[in-house]
């Protein structure tokens, strides 16, 4: 199986570079996702960087450029990719080393999206109920694990990363709005308003398309402009 | 415009103006299979009809506010230089208001030469 694997190290190389990688299929196991390849790859070039942490897809550590399409490498079954495979850092964010990207644009974006239960009621005995109708909506919202391949394949986050909050804030944004418990709709909805912080979205649909999750981005989104939309009538 | 009403405003008034679009050309497309149009004379008397005239306006008026929406957000996507942004603007601001008044212009002699003949 042959790889072709993004190189830079910014101590040593003033460009990046393609570098070719091959296993033998004796050194291939049956089952195997992409990530232990390329444990496999970094246990004989121990130069060769990335994240990773769970390898089971709960983490979100390894987001990388797959073939051209943004995915966990723990949970992209090796038998499945057309060789050569080509891995590239997710795209838009700056790069730090290898398959390594700063994802300081991504997390002050997800920051800004205000990810907590906003309440001013005195805090209860127990814990803030709510009814089970009112957890339902939750479901598809929760489960983000923030690996950031929706908002790196989003063309609107590439031109605006500084502006528009991309697809994984804005689920997030969409799950606090969605929270019986929270109290803040206004603010957060303020918050959101002007051209570039949620209408910088064209539903290009990237997000929906790459999610390891299975998590709908678009849809939040188009609840969060239905809500706006409702409240200013 | 304040920056508040920047986003919702614009999505909002892209959709309406689609819609209209929508309905308006299928209007366009049923009547011109039922009375297809022979010269110019016919032209003339089909755009004369003052509810034609306004609806026609009200679609180019459509035209120019979904124009507007769809290049102002390409111009933000990729336009990253606030002056030349803002240069890019007034061109296309210009643009449409300039194709605005010349499309008044038509429906307005031609209403003004229905009612006189």
């Amino acid at each position: 199986m042959k790889f072709s694997i993004y190189r830079f190290d910014p101590d040593k190389d003033s460009k990046p570079y393609m570098q070719d990688y091959e296993l033998g299929e004796d050194q291939l196991q049956p089952g195997w996702m992409l990530l232990d390849a390329l444990l496999e790859l970094k246990a004989q070039d121990e130069t060769l960087s990335f994240r990773r942490s769970c390898q089971e897809g709960v983490c979100g550590s390894d987001g990388m450029n797959i073939n051209g399409r943004n995915g966990l490498a723990c949970v992209t079954p090796l038998a499945q990719l057309k060789s050569p495979i080509e891995l590239r850092p997710l795209p838009g964010l700056p790069v730090i080393r290898d398959l390594i990207v700063d994802l300081t644009q991504f997390y002050t974006q997800y920051r800004t999206a205000k990810p907590y239960l906003i309440n001013n009621d005195p805090e209860p005995e127990v814990e803030r109920l709510q009814s089970p109708a009112d957890r339902d909506k939750l479901d598809g919202l929760y489960e983000c694990i923030l690996c950031a391949c929706c908002s790196t394949s989003c063309p609107s986050f590439w031109w605006n990363p500084d502006k528009f909050l991309g697809p994984a804030a804005l689920l997030q944004s969409w799950r606090f709005l969605a929270d019986s418990r929270d109290q803040a709709t206004d603010v957060r909805l303020d918050e959101l308003e002007g051209p570039f912080k949620l209408f910088r979205c064209h539903t290009i649909m990237n997000c929906v398309e790459v999610c390891p999750k299975g998590l709908n981005p678009t849809r939040a989104i188009g609840h969060i402009k239905e809500l706006m939309l409702k409240r200013s009538m | 415009m304040s920056r508040q009403a920047h986003g919702l405003r614009a999505w909002l008034l892209q959709r309406i103006t689609a819609l209209y679009m929508l309905l308006f050309l299928a209007y366009l497309l049923q009547y011109f299979y039922t009375y297809p149009v022979q010269d110019f004379a016919d032209w003339q008397g089909w755009i004369a009809d003052p509810l034609v005239n306004l609806t026609t306006g009200l679609f180019i008026l459509s035209i120019l506010i979904h124009a507007w929406v769809g290049i102002r957000d390409v111009i933000m996507d990729y336009v990253q230089h606030t002056g030349l942004r803002i240069a890019l603007f007034m061109v296309v601001a210009l643009t449409l208001t300039g194709c605005g008044l010349w499309s008044l212009r038509v429906l307005f002699i031609a209403v003004l030469r229905g009612a006189t003949q």
